[in-house]
């Protein structure tokens, strides 16, 4: 059986928008090997860089945020972004599991 | 995504609604989608394909396609009876795990809406309680008032329709007497057996949160199990 382990990442939203912030959801929607975060997990990051929610265990969430804010900037409406396995040698963004995962934005207009 | 979709999902989720949200992430279209209703124009041609994911309860992109589909399912039901101390931590744990809880306590000093806020407790006998509370093999019970007369008929209703978790607190010569009393009031060993006393997983903590963290603990791979 499921449980539908939801944890309030568009309610929050919400919130964001009715305090007049500019809002870009993250939507995990393909996963490839050992991803950290099922098909589904969402995060939600404002025009100043704030973020709520997760789309990984925090290996490509800084990347994330950034892209978001460049979509906030750009006024695009949409956008998605793959992660691979990351670079040892640099504190470069990726997944040190070795997964990969692709990733939604999309801005709440 | 359009604001006022995010006002229907929310609206939907408040009212435990089964539905799925359908995105089209290369032109940026999305509309909800629930079963047996019409579905929008730009998705129709996919509506067998979504109505395999709905069904399965499913999350991804369709395949050979740009549909993404998310499901959202009903939260599952909990019952306890006894608004006790372990029961507001209960409410703590539920609220993060989304299960949704229904708290019965006949005993009224129990059931203040101070010590549970935002929750509505079922001020009645558990007979008449459960009348107003629609129950099924996916439904859990947690028993925890230890008293017979509250407990017992909510354990006996629980076990003639199926719940899918059943656990009593109380100890282990309390659960000795509680099985002979169902025992005695026709039940089978099977299904005596099915339900979980004492309850919770040992962690070995004998606080209120921490006997919560077992009864959820316990109550969340059985979930899974099923």
């Amino acid at each position: 059986m499921k449980n539908s382990f939801d944890e309030k990442i568009l309610e929050e939203a919400n919130d964001w928008i009715k305090a007049n912030q500019n809002v870009v959801l993250a939507t995990v929607i393909q996963t490839w090997g050992s991803s950290p975060r099922q098909v589904g997990s969402r995060m939600i990051v404002n025009e100043k860089g704030d973020f709520s929610g997760s789309v990984s265990g925090g290996c490509v969430e800084s990347a994330v945020v950034r892209e978001c804010i460049g979509i906030i900037k750009e006024k695009k409406q949409f956008k998605k972004i793959e992660f691979k396995v990351s670079n040892e040698s640099a504190w470069e963004v990726g997944l040190a599991c070795g997964g990969e995962i692709e990733v939604y934005l999309e801005q709440i207009s | 995504m359009k604001k006022q979709l995010l006002d229907q999902i929310i609206k939907k989720k408040k009212n435990k609604n089964e539905f799925a949200i359908i995105t089209n992430i290369e032109n940026g279209e999305s509309c909800i989608y629930e079963k047996n209703k019409p579905i929008d124009k730009n998705f129709e041609k996919y509506l067998d394909q979504i109505n395999s994911y709905y069904d399965k309860k499913k999350n991804g992109i369709i395949e050979n396609t740009d549909i993404f589909v998310e499901t959202y399912i009903r939260p599952i039901r909990v019952i306890i009876v006894g608004a006790v101390h372990i029961a507001q931590y209960l409410v703590d744990y539920a609220k993060s795990l989304n299960f949704e809880i229904s708290i019965i306590d006949p005993r009224g000093y129990f059931a203040s809406e101070q010590r549970f806020p935002d929750l509505k407790i079922i001020n009645k006998w558990p007979e008449e309680a459960f009348k107003e509370i629609e129950t099924n093999s996916n439904t859990a019970l947690i028993a925890l008032t230890h008293d017979p007369k509250i407990d017992d008929p909510a354990l006996q209703h629980a076990l003639k329709n199926k719940f899918y978790y059943i656990g009593a607190l109380g100890s282990k010569k309390t659960h000795e007497n509680r099985c002979k009393r169902l025992r005695d009031a026709g039940f089978s060993d099977t299904e005596i057996n099915s339900i979980h006393g004492p309850i919770g997983i040992k962690l070995g903590g004998r606080s209120a949160p921490e006997i919560a963290l077992s009864i959820i603990a316990q109550l969340v791979a059985e979930t899974y199990k099923k």
